[in-house]
Order: C-alpha cells, then structure tokens, then sequence
C-alpha cells in the first residue's frame, strides 16, 4: 500500500504519541480508573493501525515487527494463566497479594477517594499481562491484514 | 407461496418482539439486587481496588477473562493461518 | 435537568440512525465506510451518557478505529 499525503503524515507524527501514553496509561490506572487492559490495549492498537494506513505497509515495517508482537503475545497470555494458578492453594484465581503489606498489598481506604497506586493485590498485574497480549494481538491482525491486502493487488496487476 | 408463508412468520416473531419490550421492567430498577448489593459493599475491602468494575472482571470473575483472552489468540492463530502463504 | 438528558439521548439515537441510513445509502465504499464509523463513534457517546464510561473506550476504539482500518485495507486492496 502507497502512502498517504503529507498532512496526514504530519499530523500522525504529532498524534501519535500521545495515544500510545494514553493506552499505557489506562493499563497501568486500571484498578482506579475506568478501563483496564482489554480497553487499553485496544486503544495503542488503533494508534499502530493509524501507522499502518498513513505510512503505508512497506515504510512502516522498519518500526512493526510480526515475531515481536508474536513473542509479547504468547509472553502475555502465559503471565496471565500463571498469576491465576499461584492463587491455587485457596481456589483458582485466588487473590493472593491484596491487604498483606507486600507487592501491591496496602489496603484500599473505604469509600470515596482518588484512591493508590500500591493497593489492588494481583489486579494490576492481571491488567498489565492482557494488556499487552490484546496489544500484540491487534499489532498482528492489522499487519496481517495490511500484508494480505498488498498481496492481493500485486496478484491483481500481474 | 414461500413469500406469504416468511411474511406471516415474521409478523408471529416481531409481535413476540413488541410484547416483550412493552412487558419489560423500567430502566434502572433490576429484579433482584442481593449480589450487587454484595460487591458493592465488600469488594473495596476484600480486594483492594477501588474500580469495583476492574475487581468484578478480574477477581471475582477471572475465569471468564481467561476464556476471553483464549477467543482473542484463537482469532490470531486462525488469522495467520488463514495468509499463511503470503510473502510480504 | 432530566429534561436535557432525555434531549441528549433521542439526539444522538437519530443521528445514529441517520448515519446508518447512509451508510447503507452510498454508492461509493469509502464514505461509506465514514458513515458507518460515524454510527460506531456516536454509539460510543450514547455508551458514555448512560454512565459506562469503559464500554465506550472500547467501543469507540474498536468499533471506530480497528474496524475502519481494516475496512480501508480492503478498499485498498481490491483497487
């Protein structure tokens, strides 16, 4: 795919690292805020996917790795199942870290308030592990699909 | 013949529709509330979280987030098998 | 004040039928392809007035952004 013209060129540049600092942001608030890892990893995969259509598929390959996403992907999702089976000594998916003065482990202040950073137990690492498998899993679908459709136009022409 | 048949089929199925929507309770007001009641009381001091939404997906339900993170690589695997043999 | 609030929201679910009305409407792929993310972005803000306010992150970036990339990769690709 050919790139597209200087505006929209220059105006990505100026956007979009802001809307990777936004995704990041909502994965790494998700116990405070509204959002969390499905709905922030959504959001720096539609930045990658902006990339994708105003550089063009062949320019944009020096910055998008495939086996990269590849890699975080499986990275993800096997961070996930092993923080829900290390809560296996009370039941699946256990709790294990909230109010015992470790690792994200203070208590939470009842009621209505901006709230902490070191409370939660294991929320924030849940949140972190399927945001950065949903990130990844966007980053391949865009890039399989962008790869797909030049392919096809190539076998088109010939 | 067939069109006569599928139109009184859907006038039987879209009454059904329009019975059901007037028969609904009001906006808002849920029939029974015991287990909302319950995490919104206890979930800020059992988990730690204040976003009582983000402590329901992925404390008290997590095995659910599990299958959902499961459909998502799904889709990525049947995805890259599916331009498996395309070359850049 | 409810008032308003009822204004907002029969607002926006007409706009939202407008905008899928076309969608289906245009001849052309593209604007509709527009169209149909302009529905998407307003679903979103409907999502945001009835206080889900992670239902409506997701949406808008899903529905109007992922979703209309691809839809151009495939205009791209079949011309």
């Amino acid at each position: 795919m050919k790139e597209m013209s200087r505006i929209v060129k220059t105006v990505t540049n100026f956007v979009y690292g802001f809307i990777v600092i936004f995704g990041f942001y909502i994965i790494a608030h998700g116990h405070l805020t509204p959002g969390g890892g499905f709905q922030g990893g959504a959001v720096v995969g539609s930045a990658f996917a902006l990339l994708l259509v105003s550089y063009g598929s062949l320019n944009s390959g020096k910055f998008l790795k495939k086996d990269i996403f590849s890699l975080f992907e499986n990275f993800g999702l096997i961070l996930f199942i092993v923080l829900g089976f290390s809560g296996l000594g009370i039941t699946f998916f256990y709790n294990f870290l909230a109010n015992s003065g470790g690792w994200f482990g203070d208590a939470a202040v009842i009621g209505v308030n901006p709230g902490d950073m070191n409370t939660g137990g294991v929320i924030p690492l849940m949140n972190i592990a399927v945001g950065l498998e949903v990130l990844s899993a966007f980053g391949v679908i865009v890039l399989t699909m962008a790869s797909g459709a030049e392919f096809t136009k190539k076998k088109e022409r010939s | 013949m067939k069109k006569i048949i599928f139109g009184i089929a859907f006038i039987i199925f879209f009454s059904f529709l329009i019975v059901s929507a007037i028969n609904m309770r009001t906006f808002g007001e849920p029939t029974f509330s015991e287990m909302d009641d319950y995490f919104i009381e206890n979930a800020q001091s059992e988990t730690g979280a204040n976003n009582v939404v983000t402590s329901i997906v992925f404390d008290y339900r997590g095995f659910d987030t599990l299958g959902e993170a499961t459909v998502l690589f799904t889709a990525v695997v049947g995805i890259v098998a599916l331009f498996r043999g395309v070359k850049k | 004040m409810s008032s308003f609030v009822e204004i907002l929201h029969i607002s926006t679910l007409i706009m939202m039928i407008v905008a899928s009305f076309l969608a289906v409407f245009f001849r052309k792929l593209l604007p509709s392809v527009v169209a149909l993310a302009v529905a998407s972005l307003l679903l979103a803000l409907e999502f945001y007035i009835l206080h889900a306010p992670d239902v409506a992150i997701a949406e808008a970036s899903i529905g109007a952004g992922l979703t209309m990339a691809i839809f151009i990769f495939a205009i791209r690709g079949t011309r």
